[in-house]
């Protein structure tokens, strides 16, 4: 009897760890699951039937991913030449941020020269800038001014815009920020 | 949970004939996305996906709630008796169908569905409205809870003194 007890106690040892294991399974694999089925946005690329792209336009794409600041991003086409983008930029403490916003793919013959017209709707004493490589293109100052930008874009080039921001007081609401993206 | 969100993806993809595509690229904790072109019909059926999940939940766990708590609360004031056998409800409140095993499971689930859409909303993947609205709900049904959690003490410790 004694001994059936010595057993049951092991056993009960061994088994509570994979128990709670399962348990937790219960509540993570939907967690997962839901997360995969979330959707998003992407462009497809168009493939003929031999597996070639016939893309051979000016194609902007969002980087998008998570950010602490940047959130919200969109990008819509409004037409063949234009397009609009906007994304919210949260509360935050006097510092530079940075992120990867836009991926642009210059698959013409030609020169693409791109302006950007970007502000917020508040003034925070913020200063905006895009950045492509090492180069800042300033967009919005301390004062709220604004500034029209051209970025070129060489054939079959592919450039990577980001969108930066200092702050030199921390701002404790979150504001939109909206940007025309205009080809030339 | 799964099935809501599944239903609340394919329903008005159909609805309003939506196109989208399936990818498998193991990003994170993703392996499968389900992609569309145009971020506002991104948000729209992430936000329809998230309130249908959301809906599966909270209508089950609240019905949960509400009957165990007129179960209760039958049993302890003659006046709600008096009430439920007007309304002729009394069979349906009285079959004893749901533990409070059924509502802490239930309700788990549904604060767990609440966390992801508040999360999307405050990532602005789903409407804000979405977000309150699974907030509001999941704090009520974690009131509802506890609740249900002191009315079953109650039976076993009972508060008042001449009860003992």
């Amino acid at each position: 009897m004694a001994k059936k007890e010595e057993f049951k106690k092991v056993f009960t040892q061994i088994l509570e760890p994979f128990a709670l294991g399962l348990l937790a399974l219960f509540f993570i694999l939907p967690v997962v699951t839901v997360m995969n089925l979330t959707p998003i946005t992407k462009q497809i690329k168009k493939i003929d039937v031999l597996g070639v792209t016939t893309q051979d336009e000016l194609v902007l794409r969002l980087v998008g991913g998570q950010h602490e600041i940047f959130s919200g991003e969109s990008l819509n086409k409004i037409d063949e030449t234009e397009y609009a983008y906007s994304a919210r930029i949260g509360k935050r403490g006097a510092d530079s941020y940075s992120k990867p916003i836009l991926e642009i793919q210059n698959n013409t013959e030609e020169k693409k020269v791109l302006s950007f017209w970007g502000q917020t709707l508040s003034n925070t004493r913020s200063k905006i800038y895009l950045q492509e490589k090492e180069t800042p293109y300033l967009l919005q100052d301390n004062t709220g001014e604004t500034y029209e930008q051209k970025i070129s874009v060489l054939p079959s080039e592919k450039v990577i815009i980001f969108l930066a921001l200092e702050n030199l007081s921390g701002v404790q609401f979150s504001e939109l920020f909206d940007m025309t993206i205009t080809v030339e | 949970m799964i099935a809501g969100k599944a239903i609340g993806i394919i329903v008005p993809s159909m609805i309003y004939d939506l196109e989208f595509f399936i990818e498998n690229d193991i990003e994170g904790l993703t392996s499968i996305q389900i992609l569309f072109t145009d971020n506002n019909v991104t948000l729209f059926v992430n936000s329809i996906s998230n309130l249908t999940m959301f809906l599966f939940l909270a209508v089950p766990t609240l019905y949960f709630i509400i009957k165990t708590s007129i179960y209760q609360t039958t049993l302890q004031n003659p006046r709600t008796l008096v009430k439920i056998t007007k309304f002729n409800i009394l069979k349906w409140v009285t079959k004893k169908d749901v533990t409070f095993l059924h509502i802490f499971i239930w309700t788990s689930f549904l604060t767990i569905a609440s966390i992801i859409v508040i999360a999307h909303t405050l990532q602005g993947q789903t409407y804000s409205w979405v977000g309150v609205s699974a907030g509001v709900a999941s704090l009520l049904s974690i009131w509802g809870t506890i609740r249900t959690f002191e009315l079953e003490t109650d039976k076993i410790y009972p508060k008042e003194n001449s009860y003992y």
